[in-house]
């Protein structure tokens, strides 16, 4: 069965030379068509990622060398905000917290996600039960999560700290409320609640290695660990490197966790970049400035996922 | 094919058409004479009755003026408010929440000039000095909250402790919430909201010399470390327990858990209806003057000082030449008498407050003693959020220095330092 556009090449091969302009008119005509139906589908996604997210994202290149409170024209001010940036202990610090949040949050997702998809793989009884139950984390509304896990982190009454002074821990950190925890407060709630999407990934991707491999393994006398590291892991390398892209860029993102967790205390304890932008934005109404740490934000990001690109072909290649 | 081509243009055309319908403006109506529609802009219309009462009102006194609401929520009031202004969507008069945020709209020339407002109320409104800039008048206040000490006269009684008599300083108060935690055995003495305004109000309203744009926050020192006293001393909740288990101040004193609560005036509204709904406990209540620094300020000659913003309205400049006036006329009334007594009847502290005592204290529920009386006509109320370009940076920087000391991060002196640090590298020699 030859497709439209080919049987179009067909018939107007079997004419005649007079005939000829009328069925290259006729061929232009479908093609428009083609071009209209196409465009017609895009539009509408199309519209609203130009007027939502594209043309705001150019704006912020202008908006980040200007003095801007939303109200009236921004000023150009040049390399003021990038100035400000540089001597900003604040921006360290927020900087310094998303690293340590990136750093623990990307391994720890990984590895559990990656355990999680391993132990969910096998033929379990009930086991579209125990992946859903992974999964809900992430499908639950973060606010919910927040208030219940702020409860069982609760340093006087929670749970958590109840059952750590039962096995005889005499002082049970304070979590969400005390600098030194909150950060790894955090991460564990956040690493929580990704790893079932990060599992459902490795399942797939798990689906996709043959079965063959593993047979062959076997005969040729490998044990489980072994076949996991000469045979799922290879096998898995496209995924995992999905992952890890998706993985770095949200946690350099993060935002919605620390909000409604500690909205960036207690002090500046939990404070990142995405909550800085929010507070210099909408808080003071410094969008100039927001403007300019938003595309620092983007660089830090943008230059890691090309440094995992460049490793990643590296690695292919060899 | 060519069926479904049309419907896909269809399609797209009806969403563009959506798309276009959000961004039409509104049409410039009315002149001078005539039914004319004013809208304005409130938060939380289920609990803050009072944008309805002001309506009603002066729907009544002016029959050809209809006054629209608009909602906006409570928690994001400004930044939506700031949005619609940029966008020229925004109600033809709005409400200044807090001072907070008056100089990002001042500044931004989202405010009619109303001296001419201010000028005929004269001085009996509260706090209308907040809303002034190069002496002109910005925006009028119609209600002048002050924090005041609530407290819970069963559990006094219970507990054989003696009541606020109006000379109460914070080293009274503290002595009698640990005696009333001890002798109560369950109850707390005293409930800290976790604000940093319950702290940081009232050293900046009554410590001598004290100011947010001086960079200087050392005031703020003896007020940290009575707090953290008697939270250590187990005489109110831990800050941490607080904001992990999302304590409300409503439940926290309405269902007596603790027997006294700093709180703004606002509050006696709440706990009258919360007591008639249930949601609150009954108990004999009352409110005293808020807890002074020394006794300079305490005693029936004296006037106790504390803090509090007052919550203005401003006009929208995109408001129709021929309303303006009339929006005006509404500023009016509702910062006058008239709006003042309308207010008070639903239990709100209006900027006049001595024209309405009689009103407020006849309402059902209200305490009777003569301190609660003293307490709500006499005072002076300084701002929390002082009006400068610098306020809502700074207090970002304060609000870290808060959950950083009451959640025993780091010691007060570390605090005020680093907050200092920050301040002067931050914002003010930025």
């Amino acid at each position: 069965m030859l497709t439209p556009y080919a049987r179009g090449i067909e018939t107007t091969r079997e004419l005649d030379m007079t005939s000829l302009p009328l069925a290259r008119r006729r061929r232009g005509r479908q093609v428009l068509r083609n071009t209209a139906i196409g465009w017609s589908f895009l539009l509408p996604n199309f519209a609203g990622f130009v007027v939502l997210t594209l043309v705001p994202v150019a704006l912020l290149f202008y908006y980040a060398f200007t003095s801007w409170n939303v109200f009236g024209g921004a000023e150009w001010t040049g390399l003021e905000n990038v100035r400000q940036m540089l001597h900003d202990a604040s921006f360290r610090t927020a900087l310094r917290n998303t690293l340590y949040y990136t750093v623990f949050h990307i391994p720890l997702t990984l590895v559990a996600a990656l355990a999680l998809a391993l132990l969910l793989n096998q033929r379990l009884r009930g086991v579209a039960f125990f992946r859903t139950v992974a999964f809900f984390p992430y499908i639950t509304s973060i606010v919910a999560l927040a208030q219940v896990w702020n409860m069982l982190f609760s340093p006087g009454y929670g749970p958590i700290n109840a059952f750590l002074r039962g096995v005889g821990v005499a002082n049970p950190p304070g979590w969400t409320t005390s600098a030194d925890w909150s950060m790894p407060s955090v991460i564990i709630v956040g690493t929580w609640r990704e790893m079932g999407y990060y599992m459902l990934l490795f399942l797939a991707g798990l689906q996709t290695i043959p079965a063959q491999l593993y047979e062959a393994a076997k005969v040729d006398g490998a044990n489980s660990w072994q076949r996991f590291r000469a045979v799922t892991l290879p096998g898995l390398r496209p995924t995992t490197f999905f992952v890890v892209v998706m993985l770095t860029i949200g946690s350099f993102k993060v935002f919605d966790v620390i909000l409604v967790m500690t909205n960036g205390g207690p002090g500046q304890s939990t404070l990142v970049l995405s909550q800085y932008i929010y507070q210099k934005g909408f808080v003071e109404n410094q969008f100039g400035y927001a403007s300019t740490i938003s595309i620092a934000l983007f660089l830090i990001c943008f230059v890691v996922t090309v440094v995992q690109f460049l490793i990643n072909r590296r690695g292919s290649d060899s | 094919m060519k069926r479904s081509l049309a419907a896909v243009l269809g399609a797209t055309a009806a969403i563009s058409l959506v798309l276009a319908g959000c961004s039409s403006g509104d049409d410039d109506e009315g002149s001078a004479g005539g039914p004319q529609t004013l809208t304005l802009a409130g938060w939380s219309f289920a609990t803050t009755p009072e944008f309805k009462t002001l309506a009603d009102g002066f729907h009544a006194t002016h029959p050809d003026v209809t006054v629209e609401l608009k909602e906006y929520d409570a928690a994001n009031y400004d930044t939506q408010m700031v949005a619609d202004l940029a966008a020229g969507k925004a109600p033809d008069i709005y409400a200044q929440k807090t001072l907070k945020n008056f100089y990002t709209y001042q500044n931004g020339k989202q405010l009619v000039d109303v001296s001419d407002v201010a000028a005929a109320l004269g001085d009996k409104v509260g706090g209308i000095a907040n809303y002034q800039a190069d002496g002109k008048t910005y925006a009028i206040p119609y209600r002048q909250d002050s924090w005041v000490l609530y407290y819970n006269k069963t559990l006094f009684a219970k507990a054989g402790v003696k009541i606020p008599d109006g000379t109460w300083t914070w080293d009274d108060y503290a002595t009698a919430s640990k005696e009333l935690t001890a002798k109560l055995g369950g109850p707390k003495g005293d409930y800290e909201h976790i604000w940093q305004s319950t702290v940081q109000g009232f050293a900046l309203a009554q410590t001598q010399g004290a100011s947010i744009e001086s960079g200087n926050f050392g005031y703020l020192k003896p007020y940290y470390d009575r707090v953290l006293a008697l939270q250590n001393a187990g005489a109110q909740v831990k800050f941490g327990d607080a904001t992990t288990n999302n304590l409300t101040y409503q439940a926290q004193f309405g269902k007596q858990q603790a027997a006294m609560m700093v709180m703004g005036s606002w509050y006696v509204a709440t706990l009258l209806k919360q007591q008639g709904s249930g949601d609150a406990d009954k108990f004999d209540w009352g409110f005293a003057p808020a807890p002074q620094l020394d006794k300079s300020t305490t005693g029936p000659n004296a006037t106790p000082v504390t803090f509090g913003d007052p919550t203005g309205l401003g006009i929208n400049p995109k408001i129709g030449k021929g309303k303006e006036a009339t929006a005006k006329a509404f500023l009016q009334y509702a910062a006058g008498p008239d709006g003042a007594k309308a207010l008070a009847g639903i239990g709100i502290t209006p900027a006049d407050t001595e024209a309405v005592k009689d009103t407020f204290f006849q309402l059902q529920g209200v305490p009777q003693d003569d301190l609660s009386k003293f307490a709500f006509t006499k005072h002076d109320t300084k701002p929390e959020n002082p009006v400068s370009k610098y306020t809502a940076a700074l207090q970002n920087i304060l609000s870290d220095l808060h959950t950083a000391v009451m959640s025993g991060s780091k010691g007060v002196d570390a605090a005020i330092t680093e907050a200092q640090d920050r301040a002067k590298n931050e914002v003010l020699n930025k």
